[in-house]
């Protein structure tokens, strides 16, 4: 009895790397490469899956810009024109929608990469390293960024052949700042989504619904103007509507945003908030499922 | 066929969708998901519509899809589409659930004509999409002023039950797949693709270009969105669109055959091949 006393004291010695030291800091950087590393050699061993995976966003724009075509019997639209002051469909359509595969970045991607670690057997191998848990929802964040980035060329390009874009190239520099900043908020709304991950198990229910109501409330297809007033100011609190806007700002001719203020400010507001709400509800979750022992739980 | 094997057939395919429901009603918050949901992924359209419009009807809408009220063309749109999921990612992926499950081998071994069991889980699938489409309906016509009117409810119905039988077909053909390569979920989604892109969910197939008016016309959907929408949408009768109905009949016809012939096919090549408890 005394010998096993012992030994837990001797195993709860060993130290562990806590404290915000530039040592620590590159760990949890490798942590999170490796991460990434492990979901592209997972991704890349299923390479007609992956070319369908880079392909299907077309699928999903191409509805929203013919039926756009379809309404107005051709691509210019004098009411979008007079709500944000450019009346080209494909080019305003294609800027919003470009920002929904990073939706799903943060709610699925980043909200299941716990669960996905469940399913594959190896959730409770990762919990006993001495790695902070966050870093394996980072390094599933940052491929999936890389990913839809991939995505995001293929739009490109097929929407480009086909109906033409006209886009500002001299405001994309400011435009991808706006991005980068809009993916610091959603990281931080992805935490959250894997927080209740880890608490609900089967989240996807929940995950649907928030990918869903944040879509309503990000002006994609059209402008936060025809949202009713209480849902437009509701759009404030997810990064999408400021950083469509922002975004938009630079890499439309003639747009006129249809929420004033400095979207820059509102998104690194939104940055801070997110991030910090995010990881506290993640420790929180933690340590709950831990206290419960309800981790290995399916 | 005699009557006690008639019987021993209707049990299985009675058990099968009462197993399919149970399941189903263990999850109720995902029965109310899928009742309400659905409705999310159509308003960003009525939106689009809204803000490109600046109203809720399009004369340049209206001369190709025959209406300029464009609401209640996607509402129909969507409700119909809901049918296409549940049979490519229900019963398409059916079969690969019972190998998830750990059954797939027990099925398969079991003295019973395995159609009965795809029947079953056809007629438990039907159901729950049914279920669901009215929850559907139901809401956007309390919210999106959609009229539904008693007599076109039968006629209705029975294009439903054509465009589940067509669907049904291709959902046997993914089984077959999935007992073979196991992983069919990627063709799942491309058949989505498929059907979302070129059959006249959001808009009318009179919209795209002429070689995928020809695809979208090898789509079961697409006749049922036609033939839907002329009787609710345009007020017109059974009569008009017997030419859709009658091409409906021909596809289900061909989609069943092909799917049991290669269901039954792929199941003997597999139990030859010993593949089947394989992931």
């Amino acid at each position: 009895m005394k010998k096993n006393t012992n030994q837990v004291r001797k195993l709860g010695m060993v130290s562990s790397p806590t404290g915000f030291t530039w040592a620590n800091v590159k760990a949890e950087l490798r942590a999170i490469w490796e991460s990434n590393v492990k979901q592209w050699k997972i991704e890349l061993a299923y390479p007609l899956s992956f070319i369908r995976q880079c392909i299907s966003p077309v699928f999903f724009l191409l509805p929203y810009l013919i039926y756009g075509l379809a309404l107005m019997g051709g691509g210019y639209s004098p009411n979008l024109q007079a709500l944000v002051g450019t009346g080209d469909i494909v080019t305003f359509i294609f800027t919003g929608y470009i920002i929904m595969g990073f939706i799903s970045t943060a709610v699925f991607a980043m909200g299941f990469s716990i669960r996905n670690e469940q399913w594959f057997g190896t959730l409770e191998s990762i919990y006993i390293t001495p790695t902070n848990r966050l870093s394996i929802v980072l390094g599933t964040a940052l491929h999936s960024t890389v990913h839809q980035g991939i995505s995001v060329i293929v739009e490109f390009s097929i929407i480009y052949a086909i109906f033409g874009l006209g886009l500002k190239m001299t405001g994309i520099l400011p435009a991808l700042v706006i991005f980068a900043l809009m993916m610091f908020a959603l990281y931080g709304f992805g935490i959250v989504i894997s927080a209740l991950s880890l608490l609900l198990k089967e989240g996807y229910i929940v995950s649907e619904g928030l990918a869903s109501v944040m879509t309503i409330l990000s002006p994609v297809a059209y402008p936060l103007l025809v949202l009713p007033e209480v849902a437009r100011n509701a759009s404030f609190i997810f990064p999408t509507a400021p950083g469509l806007i922002g975004i938009r700002t630079f890499l439309l001719q003639d747009y006129r945003p249809e929420v004033l203020g400095n979207m820059f400010l509102a998104l690194l507001v939104l940055d801070a908030a997110w991030i910090l709400f995010g990881s506290l509800i993640f420790r929180l979750a933690d340590h709950y499922v831990r206290k419960r022992g309800s981790l290995e739980k399916y | 066929m005699t009557q006690s094997s008639l019987g021993t057939n209707l049990f299985v395919v009675w058990n099968e969708v009462k197993k399919n429901i149970k399941f189903l009603l263990a999850y109720p918050i995902v029965f109310v998901f899928w009742g309400i949901f659905p409705i999310f992924w159509f308003i960003p359209f009525i939106l689009q519509g809204e803000a490109l419009v600046g109203g809720l009807s399009s004369q340049a809408f209206a001369q190709i899809a025959g209406t300029p009220d464009f609401v209640p063309f996607v509402v129909i749109g969507s409700v119909l589409n809901s049918y296409v999921l549940s049979s490519l990612y229900g019963m398409g992926e059916s079969i690969r659930r019972e190998a998830y499950q750990g059954t797939l081998d027990y099925v398969l071994a079991s003295p019973c004509n395995k159609a009965y069991i795809l029947i079953g889980k056809a007629v438990s699938e039907s159901l729950t999409s049914t279920i669901f489409a009215v929850s559907q309906l139901a809401i956007s016509i309390l919210f999106f002023g959609i009229e539904l009117t008693v007599g076109v409810i039968a006629p209705i119905l029975f294009i439903l039950i054509l465009l589940v039988l067509g669907l049904y077909g291709i959902a046997l053909m993914l089984a077959a797949l999935s007992l073979r390569f196991k992983q069919a979920h990627d063709l799942a989604h491309t058949l989505e693709y498929v059907f979302y892109l070129f059959s006249p969910v959001r808009y009318p197939v009179e919209s795209l270009p002429f070689w995928a008016q020809l695809l979208g016309k090898l789509l079961p959907l697409t006749y049922a969105l036609i033939a839907v929408r002329a009787l609710l949408l345009l007020k017109q009768g059974l009569s008009a669109v017997y030419v859709e109905i009658l091409v409906l009949l021909v596809l289900d016809v061909a989609l069943i055959l092909v799917g049991f012939y290669m269901f039954n096919w792929m199941e003997n090549k597999t139990k030859k091949s010993g593949m089947i408890s394989q992931y």
